[in-house]
């Protein structure tokens, strides 16, 4: 009897502390259920996962005060997780939010199962269509713009870092008007480059990625086409080509993304410039050399910027209130909206109009020399190109990335790495 | 502590194995040490070559950072109940089916044991959709109840129950206390536990550190902050595009140090149950 | 596995009742396990092997390929090379553990030494080190350039920099130390306790007859060690067949050829390139692997001491 007896007590200790533990969340789960019918008058409580540090909580907080009947609860998290659990989710059938955050590495996923997500074009997506910048709309939607899978938050145009000690030193222009100029084609980065090396010793970039980056954003096609099939070969070749020959030739470094030597790179001034930064780049070169102020600042990329980053807000199949989430969301990416976030968190509008607002126009960045940091990137943003990307582009992204890894670091032949890195591209997507 | 092998004082063989500790237990705490120091700098020093390795002055300024960014005593809670509650668990379900497949004879015992090893040989990977299934069904979302009853399968510690009993709880005293008309339960909590004390808190460290620093099956089934666990947590001190190295190993470290504190207990634990063995025999 | 229940079974002496009864306490003890896994592990594990031979992008309706999928990841060169790198990484990270990890047991065991507790605390530290600070310290001390602490270290003794992160050596040794690393301890935790339940009185009658310490280690330790031999050897086996979390800490998301293990490989096909058909493949595929190499594991590591 006895061993029954301790089984029992046992097993009670356990579910005890189980139970214990349970009493936080039972009221969050309960009003979920409470209100199915969701008719008029009722609370409507909405689920909405974020990621990264967007500051939506205040606006989330003012849209509740002037709709009484909305709840929003708001679920961070880091981005690569949440996108993780979005798909666990979808995939299960149960647990997606009411409104998900997703950022632009991971749409066409997305989209590609996009019965699982409410068409914002029937709760009226198109009347706001024109809020946007037409290129990140676009990147939201199918190929025949039936169906759009997300509202537009903020975008990463791209710039080009440099260091103007570095750049003194080499004897070109430190003001980032006459540099502009001076850099204003790919040939000529080129030439200034070898300036460069010559004078200082110093490559013009430190991560062979950046650079191919910068010049693979700027062609109409990149990997694939609309009918997804492998176009590198006519596309990026020729950035592939460009990049490995400035890696040869010791002009560009062999420092991977989000390494430590990259961060240290920021701040000790051992190359002139890093193509293809973005606004969010901006908050990156400050935490990593904090004591650089005035060392850099920001021009134009040579031949037209690229994006680089950014995310949309979707509504999952699973919500019981699509309208209420779409007027929500419609609402948040307005572009005054916008210009809160940008204004609270540094989130980088969607919405041309806030290009034209005076006080938008007027930011400055003291650590890159008074730069008008708002108005360089508003520049940019206007000057992307809208590029079909595909559901594998980050398979064929990480492979060329390798291909330049290799190349840089192992002194690697740039084709016989190129024609490898295909091969892996290929024996992957015909598993699909 | 016991006498044990070898107490002719060799001091060639001293130094020797003082040397060799040595060097283990440097390597051994040298990244933990790194940690502190890192936790303790700003995220420009620990980027910088070469990097800092002397504590910085950023301690405070950095936790601060991470008790804002989450809610870090909150996190460390959950993380409490749901590792001690599991590892509880763990102990007496392992040891008690440890015992069974030891000491017990009964139909069909090998083909269990060995389906119970081939149940560690399936790539956990590709289980994380259905099992998320599983739990939603259960409605057990944002429940610590997802963490600790999965939790309890521990094919590991069966096996190392197993192999400690057969090898340290004598079968004449079994068989003795049976005699003496023991019911099986009681052979096994008189008998089995007071001897196996030394595996339960081998066991319990294990466990204990698996379940508190796991955090790709908590990331999946805890989704609301009030119900997360410190490993899950600290995956939002990531953000998006900025990464603050100083905070997140801030938020790391001290994460860490309730594990060395429970480490530090159940080492006590386990020498003084050794003592007390040697003074009994 | 047969030696305590020939024992048992010669000792038995008590009545049929007895017997059932034993039955029915054995039953009840291991059910709990059987019970659990029937809700939480059975489902994921035939849903996994379901899915072996379909064709399914985790979001969409599955479609029947019939073996397909298995002639993919057979005839897959990376498939094999992430083969070749498992049993590789195996040999130079796992191996060596359970021999240091024995000498270490058998050093904090002796009594010549003060300050145990220090020391059996700081060797299980990797164990609790998070993943985190293990990814930023490694990728600093196996940094491919000059200033990375290993090429300096090499440097003093006139060895070239290595590129840890690119080369096909470079990568597995930072790979396996990282493994031995975060391992070395939690095997000798396990060895230690070992150690300690043998009884002292076996080493102080060795001694009045003279034995050496290697005849000591030959003839006391290693046969009473055996049980726990087995099981560590068997379960460092299957955690390095299944090396997941250390490559996937020091090469990321590039799953570079030179450091992608099976897991990884599989991994990648699932969640990367949303092929759950050859990933669920490779995971059988590995899953017969591990069985035959557990097998002849195990029969090896049965005659240690005999």
């Amino acid at each position: 009897m006895k061993k029954w007896l301790m089984l029992v007590v046992f097993s009670s200790l356990v579910f005890a502390l189980v139970a214990c533990s349970d009493d936080n969340e039972s009221a969050g789960s309960d009003d979920g259920g409470g209100n199915d019918s969701g008719g008029d008058g009722e609370t409507v409580s909405l689920d909405f996962w974020i990621f990264g540090s967007t500051g939506y909580g205040e606006l989330v907080d003012e849209y509740m005060e002037e709709h009484p009947n909305v709840e929003i609860t708001i679920n961070e998290g880091e981005m690569e997780d949440m996108h993780n659990n979005l798909f666990t989710s979808i995939s299960a059938g149960s647990g997606a939010p009411d409104i998900a955050q997703i950022e632009i590495s991971a749409i066409k996923k997305f989209l590609d199962a996009q019965d699982q997500f409410y068409n914002l074009n029937d709760y009226g997506a198109e009347d706001v269509a024109g809020n946007f910048l037409d290129w990140k709309w676009a990147q939201a939607q199918n190929v025949d713009g039936s169906f759009q899978i997300g509202l537009p938050t903020d975008i990463g145009p791209t710039t080009m870092f440099y260091r103007t000690d570095v750049m003194e030193e080499a004897g070109l222009p430190t003001d980032r008007e006459e540099l502009a100029e001076e850099i204003d084609t790919w040939d000529s980065y080129y030439e200034a480059a070898k300036t460069v090396k010559a004078e200082t010793g110093k490559p013009m970039a430190d991560a062979p990625q950046l650079v191919f980056n910068a010049l693979r954003d700027q062609q109409d096609q990149q990997y694939f086409n609309e009918d997804d099939e492998l176009i590198i070969e006519d596309t990026v070749k020729e950035a592939y080509d460009y990049t490995t020959k400035m890696i040869q030739e010791d002009l560009i470094g062999q420092n991977e993304l989000w390494t430590p030597e990259w961060g240290n790179a920021m701040a000790d001034g051992s190359y002139a410039t890093m193509p293809g930064a973005p606004g969010w780049m901006v908050a990156n070169v400050k935490g990593n050399a904090p004591d650089a102020g005035g060392n850099w600042d920001i021009a134009n990329i040579p031949e037209g910027a690229g994006n680089w980053g950014g995310s949309f807000l979707t509504v999952p199949a699973e919500s019981e209130y699509p309208q209420e989430a779409f007027d929500f969301i419609a609402w948040l990416t307005a572009p005054e909206q916008q210009l809160r976030s940008f204004e609270i968190a540094g989130l980088f509008p969607s919405t041309p109009d806030v290009y034209e607002n005076e006080e938008f126009l007027a930011t400055t960045d003291e650590y890159f020399n008074g730069a008008p940091t708002a108005q360089i990137f508003a520049e940019a943003a206007q000057s992307v190109k809208t590029v079909y990307m595909g559901i594998n582009y980050a398979t064929v992204d990480t492979e060329l990335n390798t291909a330049l890894i290799n190349v840089a670091v192992e002194g690697a032949d740039p084709q016989e790495e190129w024609d490898a890195a295909v091969e892996r591209i290929n024996s992957q997507l015909e598993r699909q | 502590m016991s006498e044990k092998v070898g107490t002719k004082k060799v001091s060639t063989s001293r130094i020797f194995v003082y040397v060799l500790l040595a060097i283990a237990t440097f390597l051994s705490i040298f990244p933990l040490y790194w940690m502190f120091v890192m936790a303790t700098n700003h995220n420009s020093a620990i980027n910088s070559v070469p990097p800092a390795f002397i504590p910085g002055a950023e301690l405070v300024t950095n936790f601060v950072k991470v008790i804002e960014t989450i809610d870090f005593f909150g996190a460390i809670w959950n993380s409490l109940i749901v590792s001690t509650v599991t590892t509880i668990g763990v102990l007496f379900l392992c040891s008690l089916a440890g015992f069974a497949f030891a000491k017990f004879s009964f139909k069909g015992k090998n083909v269990l044991f060995v389906f119970i090893l081939v149940t560690m040989m399936i790539p956990p990977q590709l289980g994380l959709i259905p099992q998320y299934f599983i739990i939603t069904k259960l409605d057990w979302l944002n429940d610590l109840k997802a963490i600790i009853v999965p939790g309890l399968i521990d094919a590991f510690g069966i096996f190392w129950m197993r192999q400690y009993i057969s090898s340290n709880v004598p079968d004449e005293l079994v068989d003795a206390a049976k005699i003496d008309g023991c019911s099986n339960f009681r052979v096994y909590w008189n008998i089995a536990v007071p001897v196996i004390i030394p595996a339960f808190a081998t066991l319990a460290i294990i466990r204990f550190m698996y379940i508190w620093n796991d955090f790709l099956w908590p990331l999946v089934v805890l989704r609301e902050e009030s119900s997360f666990t410190i490993q899950v947590a600290l995956r939002g001190l990531i953000d998006n595009y900025v990464r603050d190295n100083g905070m997140i190993l801030s938020g790391t470290f001290w994460a860490t140090v309730p594990l060395i504190i429970v480490f530090l207990l159940l080492n006590r634990l386990f020498i003084q149950s050794l003592t007390e063995g040697a003074v009994k025999s | 596995m047969s030696r305590t229940d020939v024992s048992i079974k010669t000792h038995k002496k008590s009545s049929l009742n007895e017997k059932t009864k034993e039955a029915i306490s054995g039953y009840l003890y291991v059910s709990p396990f059987f019970i659990l896994f029937a809700i939480f592990g059975l489902f994921p594990i035939l849903f996994s092997f379901y899915l072996g031979f379909q064709k399914w992008n985790g979001l969409g309706e599955m479609e029947y390929v019939g073996l397909q999928n298995f002639k993919w990841v057979l005839t897959d060169e990376i498939f094999w090379t992430s083969l070749t790198n498992t049993l590789i990484m195996w040999v130079l990270g796992t191996l060596p553990q359970l021999l240091i990890g024995i000498i270490l047991a058998y050093a904090l065991n002796s009594a010549l030494i003060r300050m145990k507790s220090f020391f059996r605390v700081s060797i299980f530290m990797p164990y609790v080190t998070s993943t985190v600070a293990v990814a930023i310290v490694f990728g600093i001390m196996f940094n491919s350039q000059e200033f990375g602490l290993f090429n300096v270290i090499f440097g003093l003794f006139g060895v070239d920099p290595i590129s840890w992160g690119t080369s096909w050596w470079g990568v597995k040794v930072a790979i396996s130390t990282m493994v031995f690393w975060r391992w070395v301890g939690y095997n000798t935790i396990i060895y230690l306790a070992g150690l300690q339940a043998i009884p002292n009185e076996l080493y102080e009658a060795a001694q009045i007859d003279g034995a050496t310490i290697r005849q000591k280690i030959q003839y006391i330790t290693i046969p009473m060690l055996r049980p726990i031999i087995i099981l560590t050897v068997f379960t460092s086996t299957i955690g390095a067949l299944q090396l997941f979390t250390e490559p996937l800490i020091y090469i990321g998301r590039t799953y570079r050829e030179e450091g992608i293990t099976v897991v990884l490989y599989l991994y990648r096909e699932a969640f990367s390139n949303l092929a759950f058909g050859p990933a669920s493949a490779a995971a059988i595929i590995l899953f017969i692997i591990i069985i035959i190499i557990s097998s002849i594991n195990v029969l090896i590591a049965n005659r240690i001491g005999r």
